[in-house]
């Protein structure tokens, strides 16, 4: 069979076709459809040859099999070392095949390219520190995504995400009005509590657009409210775009190239409508690697930079604790052991490692922080990133994968796991159902807002 | 009165005691019950997987099962619904305090019912943010909640006496104003009470007994001055003020006046980071009451 009635080569370009893939409840016939799947070899050779320019090609070319990215993996080393989790041989064996043979591979192939591309690396790029010839393997891993997305061969969760970033422009359904609705919300449960509150929305030439993650709308908008909360404690001249507000890209970890352009470009389109002085992105490691490292690429942009200077929440918060705009009450700091996740996505991949310990210094009682063991750039991956945590033909794989970080935070003693990103957030969430180690784990938001000291003029009429 | 109730249920034995006054008290009052089941909590990060909060298993949601789900509801309520209450049933996926809270939103109901705890707040998604799903509905609800613990709380024959509890705050004068529209539309008598606080405020050293009296006496000019005034010609009520643990003397004062309900403030704007379900007087009111406890924040 050619081409299925779910998988095939075909993006999801409307709601009834979202609807109807959705309806394959765990994408069974979905998966039963990609065991027919034909590969167009054509195809794919000649996207590799339009795509797959010399900085793969040399990679693929120099690697000296030497070894070193191995113990850098932690797939590799929770899977008791197996040879076939070596970084270096998961790429040759998949897309340096696939280059080898010119394009020339079956359906049993691409099946398991896929299994390698999704359940056996999450795009850490923890590897590619490691590789003596600074062969990065992550990079290498997404674009073979993109060229496994392109067939057909991706898994039944992150087509329908993508789908939902081309549908919607959000990785879940939903719609502008909501988002706004849901924000105008936020605001009016909390109002009372912190009397001005406000939620400006479509606001031109304001210091700060803010740009969020579907998830915080659809589930937990509490997260909304913190936003709202802090910014206007600090007194920020702050303002949402009811248009391109969603800074996540489902889209990215699916290898939709396609459909990652089409998501930056409505976030670009938002900064250049509005011409905010920032962009500040909410708690999310993939997402600023989406909207803020990898989007001007995608888009375009020749100065590989967003439309305006866009940062990460912790940079804000970071700041505005700095510079006093929000001042913490010592007596509320925290007093359990804590220990902070950092993010691959902005910490490896964008050199933030020392703003959330800045954080820290002024949130945590003195004596309390433990760092994780490797930290910064050097820390291993939550165990779910790179779409990992929401397959679920790779689930077994995945919660394997979350031992690494078990481990790594049972060894700081913390009770308490600061994760300002939602990957690692859901990942430690998912590790503390699978092995209950008793551990709590929080987003920044909530923790500051909570011993935040306001000023007389923010506080509550009693 | 009560035109519209929103009943937000587990569809578990653990709801079963507030269903009962769920149906007693739609039928009665003509008014349309609005019930609620929120089936599980969203997991594994943007997958379409669920933990089912009667199961505690993981599901892969999609419309069969939620319209399944809603059977099954439909089916564990088919004697109260044969009753020919006026009742519609929704299912829903998400967290459930804020799946409850926006459904309150939309359907703008003038009580929210809450079932009891299925337990559900030990599992890992609530850990990472405090407070009950009682706590957090209690803290931002626009309506007043009715909340039944025990199974001694639920027998509702009808609504003839009813406490109002105050501690003078702002939240008590509106719960006052919602006590007093209950009394008046439905003819039943209404008994005001303060517990003077003598356990924790003095740091375990006892107060004089002439500043107990004193403050006895300026508390029932309070409710002179804050409550009767405001009643008008409306006689059928009482006042008292006993002293002693706030939360212990309600519950026994509303024992000795064979109270159907009791109507009080929640106060507390923080959520208790342990121990979810202990800890504010309102909280101990729900968990020790021998009947419903509505709650009245804004």
């Amino acid at each position: 069979m050619p081409e299925g009635i779910f998988c095939n080569k075909k993006p999801i370009e409307t709601q009834e076709e979202l609807t109807a893939l959705l309806g394959d409840t765990s994408g069974a016939q979905y998966y039963k459809e990609m065991k027919e799947l034909d590969v167009d070899t054509k195809l794919l050779w000649t996207t590799i040859q339009n795509t797959c320019k010399s900085r793969i090609r040399t990679w693929l070319e120099i690697c000296a099999h030497c070894g070193m990215c191995a113990d850098s993996c932690f797939l590799y080393l929770v899977n008791d070392r197996d040879p076939k989790q070596v970084p270096a041989y998961k790429i040759q064996s998949t897309l340096g095949e696939i280059v080898k043979r010119k394009g020339n591979v079956d359906n049993q192939f691409m099946l398991m390219a896929m299994e390698t591309a999704w359940a056996k690396c999450t795009c850490c790029n923890r590897c590619g520190m490691y590789c003596p010839h600074g062969i990065d393997m992550g990079i290498m891993f997404g674009y073979l995504r993109g060229l496994l997305y392109q067939q057909g061969f991706v898994p039944w969760e992150l087509k329908i995400g993508a789908g939902m970033h081309r549908v919607f422009r959000a990785q879940m359904d939903v719609s502008e009005e909501e988002f706004v609705e849901t924000f105008q919300w936020m605001v009016e449960e909390n109002e009372d509590e912190y009397p001005g509150l406000t939620v400006p929305v479509d606001v031109e030439n304001a210091d700060i657009m803010y740009t969020v993650n579907a998830r915080e709308v659809k589930h937990y908008p509490e997260d909304l409210a913190e936003a709202a909360i802090l910014f206007h404690a600090a007194g920020e001249n702050w303002t949402i775009p009811s248009q391109g507000w969603e800074q996540t890209s489902l889209a990215m970890f699916a290898g939709d190239w396609a459909a990652c352009k089409m998501q930056v470009e409505n976030v670009y389109a938002a900064m250049e409508r509005l011409k905010p002085k920032r962009m500040v992105g909410t708690e999310c490691g993939h997402a600023h690697r989406a909207t803020v490292v990898e989007g001007p690429y995608w888009a375009g942009r020749k100065d590989g930079k967003p439309p305006v200077e866009s940062i990460h929440y912790i940079e804000w918060l970071a700041e505005a604790l700095r510079e006093g705009k929000l001042k913490i009450d010592p007596e509320r700091r925290i007093k359990v052991p804590v220990t902070l996740q950092d993010s691959c996505n902005y910490v490896r991949n964008h050199g933030l490692r020392d703003v959330a310990r800045e954080i820290l210094s002024y949130i945590v009682e003195p004596g309390y922080y433990r760092e994780m063991s490797p930290n910064r750039e050097h820390n291993f991956c939550c165990g779910g990133g790179g779409g990992f945590n929401g397959i679920g033909l790779f689930r077994p794989q995945r919660n394997k994968g979350l031992i690494t970080k078990r481990d790594q935070i049972l060894a700081t003693g913390a009770e308490l796991v600061i994760a300002p990103c939602h990957n690692c957030w859901d990942a430690i969430r998912d590790l503390e159902e699978e092995f209950e180690i008793g551990i709590k784990w929080s987003f920044l938001k909530p923790l500051v807002v909570s011993m935040l000291e306001l000023p007389d003029h923010m506080k509550p009429e009693e | 009165m009560f035109k519209k109730i929103l009943f937000a249920t587990s569809a578990t034995e653990a709801s079963d005691h507030a269903a009962r006054v769920a149906f007693n008290m739609a039928g009665p009052l003509g008014a349309h019950l609005d019930l609620f089941h929120v089936l599980g909590v969203p997991t594994r990060g943007f997958s379409q997987v669920v933990l089912d909060v009667k199961t505690k298993e993981e599901v892969a949601v999609d419309a069969d099962y939620i319209s399944w789900v809603e059977e099954e509801v439909k089916n564990y309520y088919a004697n109260q619904l044969a009753t020919g209450v006026d009742c519609s049933i929704k299912v829903a996926v998400g967290v459930p305090h804020r799946e409850i809270l926006r459904q309150a939103r939309e359907i703008e109901p003038d009580l929210i019912i809450l079932g009891g705890t299925t337990g559900a707040d030990e599992d890992s998604v609530y850990k990472s943010s405090t407070g009950s799903t009682l706590q957090r509905v209690a803290k931002a609800s626009p309506c007043p909640i009715l909340v039944v613990n025990r199974p001694a709380a639920s027998f509702w024959g009808g609504l003839s006496n009813i406490v109002f509890g105050t501690d003078f705050s702002k939240a008590s004068d509106k719960a006052f104003e919602f006590a007093l529209n209950i009394v008046t539309s439905l003819n039943c008598e209404l008994h005001i009470f303060h517990a003077l606080d003598i356990s924790s405020k003095n740091m375990g050293m006892s107060m004089q007994q002439d500043e107990i009296d004193h403050k006895i006496r300026e508390a029932y000019r309070m409710i002179r001055s804050k409550y009767v005034s405001k009643m008008k010609d409306y006689k059928n009520y009482s006042m008292n003020v006993w002293e002693g643990i706030p939360y212990i003397e309600i519950v026994k004062y509303t024992r000795e006046k064979q109270a159907d309900l009791i109507i009080m403030a929640h106060n507390s704007r923080k959520l208790d980071a342990d121990g979810p379900k202990i800890g504010s007087n309102m909280e101990q009111v729900i968990m020790r009451a021998n009947c419903p406890v509505i709650s009245v924040n804004r």
